[in-house]
């Protein structure tokens, strides 16, 4: 190859490599609108469980939730067709962000409807990225989530509050609590994970002190005043 | 430590935290939670730790890259045979850094997303483009296209064939990087005398160039950047070359050198006067 004709065997081939790559991150682009649609809408529903104390409609809201990952787990099957094999790390960042508030608000439901931690595989199963041929689930966007559920949790602990329930903000404190446990097993390198786990200890504080005033006036159920708790 | 125990009396006050201080003592392994967590924690530590040993590869791989650039500066002699020594030199440790470093890293990334981890290694990799095609260029005139180069990441491990990952963009960028070390080789030969040599390798970096000006990736900052080098770099050759044309017949050439360094360089696109 001389220098006359390398544009024609370097340049060119790039050139097209581009724009293949391109082509990709638009369809990519466009499916993404459409997950990211329903994952506004499951925040909006979410939202609910701040301003009232209903049952009923924290249940309903929790299955408007589901249907709408319904939605999402649809959206994800396309994608997966779109991505080419062993590329998934290519071009993750599009999905990233939506995958880590979907995580979340699944993470929530769960916490709702059962009180307990949704673990990774029924995590992705609900988002619909179990056992997909080119996406999974990333472990690090997963814990994203769990850190975002533990800031919600903070702020739906001194609503409850306010609408006279009493006994949730002891449910959130020992799982945010064991929450807290966890993350502080990891190694975790000085990246996102690590600065977003920095503010963990934030929404303990602010749990913790919710759990206080309560304790402090003997409105803990099941306790007088300043008795240890079982 | 004390427990609170019918705080009827008011002096055994709850204090913050100590809920949280409670669920934290009655947290032990069997916790299902921290059963996860610590399961992640494996997860998280190999990924860490596999990185880090790609790093260490690609920092080596760098080292060794710049040494032998070095080493291939150093054949702008008029001596023939010592250009064929170090010519052979070169590629026998070129060949090295492609069957051994490269080759251990596509064995720890078997199995697993090669590009979760290109950043890990993608300045080795383009650092060595840029010593195999000045090599290339140095004995041949010109150099591999990447699907041939490509060919050469491909390995067996027992039975098994694994690829290293090599994105054509670190091929580009490494071909831009080395428009630099030519533009060192052309103000080296004129000092040297090698005239001819100067437009050669002027003409090379002007196609290399017009290549890279036809290039449009939207959100590659770095292309940008290093186009924009490669410009300047040959600003530089092509007042090199203007002089030897112009000043050749009078001043002899040893002198050509200092008569070009005493002149600025205009790189700017806007204003036409020297500063």
């Amino acid at each position: 190859m001389s220098s006359d004709n390398i544009i024609e065997h370097i340049f060119t081939p790039f050139q097209e490599s581009i724009n293949s790559e391109q082509d990709v991150r638009e369809e990519i682009r466009n499916i993404m609108k459409d997950i990211e649609k329903s994952l506004r809408e499951i925040v909006t529903t979410l939202q609910i469980i701040h301003r009232t104390l209903n049952g009923e409609e924290i249940s309903a809201a929790c299955f408007t939730a589901r249907s709408l990952f319904n939605v999402v787990q649809k959206g994800f099957e396309k994608l997966d067709s779109v991505i080419p094999e062993g590329q998934y790390y290519r071009y993750n960042d599009h999905w990233r962000y939506a995958t880590q508030r979907l995580c979340f608000l699944a993470a929530l439901v769960v916490f709702l409807e059962k009180g307990f931690l949704v673990d990774k595989v029924t995590t992705a199963q609900i988002l619909g990225l179990h056992e997909k041929s080119r996406l999974h689930l990333d472990l690090e966007d997963y814990l994203m989530g769990l850190l975002n559920l533990a800031t919600e949790l903070a702020r739906f602990a001194v609503n409850s509050v306010t609408f006279g329930d009493y006994s949730r903000p002891l449910q959130i404190s020992k799982f945010v609590a064991e929450l807290n446990a966890g993350f502080r097993l990891l190694n975790l390198k000085n990246d996102s994970l690590r600065k977003r786990f920095d503010a963990l200890k934030y929404d303990v504080k602010k749990i913790e002190e919710v759990v206080y005033d309560l304790t402090l006036r003997g409105l803990v159920p099941n306790s007088g005043g300043g008795e240890a708790v079982e | 430590m004390s427990r609170n125990r019918g705080g009827k009396h008011g002096r055994n006050k709850p204090t913050v935290g100590e809920k949280g201080r409670q669920v934290v003592e009655s947290i032990d392994e069997n916790n299902p939670v921290i059963k996860m967590f610590l399961a992640f924690r494996q997860e998280l530590d190999d990924k860490h730790d596999r990185f880090e040993k790609i790093v260490k590869h690609s920092r080596d791989i760098t080292i060794e890259n710049k040494r032998i650039i070095f080493l291939l500066h150093s054949t702008n002699t008029d001596v023939e045979s010592k250009k064929q020594v170090v010519l052979e030199e070169a590629n026998t440790r070129l060949k090295q850094i492609f069957e051994k470093n490269f080759r251990a890293v596509a064995l720890l990334l078997k199995g697993f997303d090669s590009y979760q981890y290109q950043k890990a290694y993608t300045s080795g990799l383009q650092e060595f483009i840029e010593a195999l095609v000045f090599y290339q260029y140095l004995t041949s005139g010109s150099f591999e296209k990447w699907d041939n180069i490509n060919k050469s990441f491909q390995y067996m491990d027992n039975g098994d064939s694994i690829s290293l990952l090599f994105p054509q963009i670190d091929y580009i960028l490494g071909i831009a990087d080395f428009t630099g070390e030519l533009m060192r080789r052309c103000i080296n030969d004129l000092g040297v005398g090698n005239t001819n040599d100067c437009f050669k390798t002027c003409n090379m970096v002007k196609h290399i160039y017009s290549g890279f000006l036809g290039i449009i990736n939207p959100g590659n900052k770095e292309l940008g950047r290093k186009t924009y080098v490669i410009k300047q770099s040959l600003a530089k050759m092509e007042l090199v070359c203007y002089n030897i044309q112009i000043r050749g017949s009078e001043i002899p050439k040893h002198m050509l050198l200092n008569v070009i360094e005493s002149t600025d360089v205009n790189t700017e696109d806007d204003e036409g006067y020297y500063h």
